[in-house]
């Protein structure tokens, strides 16, 4: 790991993700599925990582055959001690992406749906159970919103309420902590069109502790708020320094004055929580389904397909539709933005009930950013951008292929025909 | 070599094929070792890299022309090396005598063997089996580590490491032994002859039954 | 290698058509076999994708509610707490500010 980074703010994680180089064999596997050429190393030597380029979405990680990659932070023991502190509320952020992979960590089949035994599993562990397709639903008000806001006084000049500068068309999503990054050391002049809303992991981690404090009837600095992602780049999102704002609040309102804290303390990945689970003697597959009374175990079905490419698309086109004009889609499922094709592109036109006319709405889904991204981001740096609203992911297929999720020897991140690649330097 | 009767063992297309497998085998096999053991800087690393590709190149290319060209000669081989009988049970009892003649200078009785003895039928055999696993899985780990399942390339690798070995090592035993038959040396380095007394007390089933005078003008 | 040089040499092998088509038929299955192989791992290779797409797709279709605005606990987080999307406290706790990496930092 490189002490002299220079993208790094002070406390964030440099370098979430290294290669032993007693594995690497230097086939340049690798190299293929990293979206930004942060492994360096010419083929046939070992390969090591950039950790100014890399944005810890472990790709790398998942698709090497020989294990080279691995993570540089491992919170599973840390977690269990505050287990075992009883004054201290663990409370455990699960991505929708879990749901369908950790069953696989326990001898279940691959893409198990398994929900109820997860929150029984968790429940054994004595973790609160905190639904990130909650906070994926409130993402969705936060960010249709924004994103409503925007297009209205694109077309029609509308203002904000508090007068704040309205961001540019067209609109990225901003839940994945690697597109963040990658926008933010490829090509920062994107950064105006990110979305302002955080990802959900961190709205999840800033309301448990504002909130969730209230909720449980306990007091922020007692929360201990653990993501449970299939990401490792989200370690690298919660370290960031200014995700505080829960600590800022508090001290604002309570007056408070202590030592300050993140809104989220910690990540696991799905294969971290898996082996924790292991180390409690926990065999989610044994688990009864469980169906906890918290809301923040509810959500809507918009929510829980955050974890596939398109689906966090389809979630904000079912709101804002309603928003903009006032009725349901007839078909909520909006099938143009589903599916493992590189770039989506899909057109909705819907009457403005607000404004009284018809507008039409330019929708893109970019996936698998290390192949696909280029051309739609060429198109919106240069001022010719079709779309108005891009969701944008950085692995293929979305979360539920992340690099924090149970490794399948049975697949590759490739999607694609069979594509040979000669590798000489 | 005038007065002693000559037997043609390798004609040329057999010669020129195992020239182009000395010289691609041999720095594939040191290359490989270098990988395996990655004792060298990134640039160096590369290089070699190179190299055990250009040569695993040519070894398929030799192999495949070979087999086009000379497919008789490879059907001749395959037959032999992989026809098995109870004299090749007594003969590595024995060890072909080699350890024997080789320690103790001593001679002892062999079961009577063909063109091919029982070692070198199991090289044969080895070289083959090998040798298509090699370049299958080098194949596909040079090209497609990246888009085939992970468990795939990983146990490619891994057959591509057991088959390197196995041929590497056994390759030791063949080199000594191929250059101490020194009449044997010549006739696949040089001219292809072996003498006919030679070739019938090493070979005798293969004297006996395979060859042939041939007629001269 | 004039022919003098040698005396004998092996019985030259005769091979049939039959045999050909057969050594033929052999060899085209050696390497077509292995080719085939490739060829299914790799059509198959997202399978595990596959699966996980399609159960998260299936939870989002046994779900009582499917749009986030329909969400009551959502609502009821706005109700006691939040006030409404994009309001002040949103922008506090649930909105950000993003950073140019270009300029050397740390």
């Amino acid at each position: 790991m490189n002490m002299n980074t220079r993208t790094y703010q002070k406390g964030e994680i440099p370098g979430v993700i290294a290669i032993q180089a007693s594995e690497c064999k230097g086939c340049d596997a690798c190299k293929r599925h990293c979206p930004t050429g942060a492994i360096t190393g010419m083929f046939g030597a070992t390969h090591s990582i950039d950790v100014d380029l890399c944005l810890s979405c472990g790709q790398c990680l998942v698709n090497c055959p020989f294990g080279a990659p691995y993570e540089t932070s491992d919170a599973v023991d840390t977690v269990i001690a505050k287990l075992g502190d009883k004054s201290v509320t663990v409370v455990g952020i699960i991505a929708p992406a879990v749901r369908v992979a950790i069953g696989e960590e326990f001898g279940m089949p691959v893409g198990s749906l398994v929900t109820g035994k997860l929150y029984g599993a968790m429940k054994k562990a004595g973790i609160e159970i905190f639904d990130n397709n909650f906070t994926a639903d409130l993402t969705i008000m936060e960010e249709g919103s924004e994103f409503i806001l925007r297009a209205r006084h694109a077309v029609f000049g509308e203002k904000s309420e508090n007068g704040e500068p309205i961001g540019p068309l067209p609109q990225f999503t901003s839940c994945c902590p690697a597109w963040v990054r990658f926008v933010e050391t490829q090509c920062p002049s994107l950064i105006p069109h990110l979305s302002s809303a955080k990802s959900p992991q961190q709205m999840a981690g800033a309301v448990a502790k504002t909130y969730g404090a209230k909720v449980w009837g306990k007091t922020a600095e007692k929360i201990y708020t653990v993501g449970i992602m299939p990401c490792t780049a989200k370690k690298f999102e919660a370290s960031r320094p200014e995700f505080k704002s829960a600590f800022e609040y508090q001290k604002h309102i309570a007056k408070t004055n202590g030592e300050s804290y993140p809104d989220v303390d910690v990540v696991l990945t799905t294969r971290d929580l898996a082996r924790l689970f292991k180390k409690m003697k926990i065999d989610l597959a044994k688990e009864q389904d469980y169906t906890p009374e918290i809301l923040f175990a509810e959500y809507s079905g918009a929510g829980t397909i955050f974890g596939n490419t398109g689906g966090v698309m389809e979630a904000a086109v079912r709101t804002a539709y309603a928003v903009i004009t006032g009725g349901e889609l007839a078909n909520i499922e909006f099938k143009p933005v589903r599916g493992l094709k590189g770039v989506k592109s899909a057109s909705v036109t819907l009457k403005d009930s607000q404004y009284n006319k018809e507008v039409t709405l330019n929708l893109a889904v970019v996936h698998g950013i290390a192949r696909n991204l280029k051309p739609v981001i060429d198109q919106v740096l240069a001022g010719t951008s079709p779309y108005h609203f891009i969701e944008v992911m950085n692995c293929p297929a979305g979360c539920i292929n992340g690099g924090g999720q149970p490794i399948q020897q049975t697949g590759s991140s490739w999607i694609d025909a069979v594509r040979p690649w000669f590798a000489w330097k | 070599m005038h007065s002693e009767n000559m037997i043609l063992k390798h004609p040329l297309s057999v010669r020129i094929f195992h020239y182009l497998l000395v010289i691609s085998f041999l720095p594939l096999a040191l290359t490989g070792l270098i990988l395996f053991f990655k004792p060298f800087s990134e640039g160096a690393m590369n290089l070699t890299m190179r190299i055990h590709i250009a040569a695993g190149i040519l070894l398929t290319l030799d192999a495949l022309s070979f087999f086009m060209i000379g497919y008789k000669r490879v059907v001749l081989f395959l037959s032999r090396v992989f026809s098995v009988s109870g004299n090749d049970f007594k003969w590595f009892a024995v060890l072909g005598g080699y350890p024997q003649k080789l320690l103790l200078h001593k001679k002892i009785p062999v079961p009577p063997m063909g063109k091919y003895n029982s070692g070198q039928k199991l090289f044969g055999v080895c070289v083959f089996i090998g040798g298509v696993i090699l370049i299958f899985t080098g194949l596909a780990l040079w090209a497609f580590p990246h888009n085939l399942p992970r468990g795939t390339v990983a146990l490619m690798g891994h057959l591509h490491t057991i088959a390197a070995w196995a041929l590497t090592l056994f390759l030791c035993v063949h080199v000594f032994l191929g250059i101490y038959m020194f009449d044997d040396f010549k006739a696949m380095f040089l001219h292809g002859r072996i003498p006919y007394d030679e070739a019938k007390e090493m070979a005798p089933l293969w004297v006996e039954k395979e060859i042939v005078v041939i007629n001269k003008k | 290698m004039s022919d003098q040089d040698y005396q004998y040499i092996e019985n030259p092998l005769h091979v049939t058509r039959r045999e050909f088509m057969t050594i033929t038929g052999i060899v085209a299955a050696f390497l077509a076999l292995p080719a085939i192989w490739i060829r299914s791992l790799a059509s198959s290779n997202n399978d595990y994708i596959n699966a996980r797409t399609k159960n998260l797709y299936q939870d989002d279709i046994q779900s009582k509610i499917r749009v986030s605005h329909a969400n009551k606990s959502v609502a009821r987080y706005y109700t006691e707490f939040g006030g409404k999307p994009l309001s002040h406290l949103s922008e506090e706790l649930l909105h950000t500010k993003y950073i140019n990496r270009t300029k050397a930092l740390s």
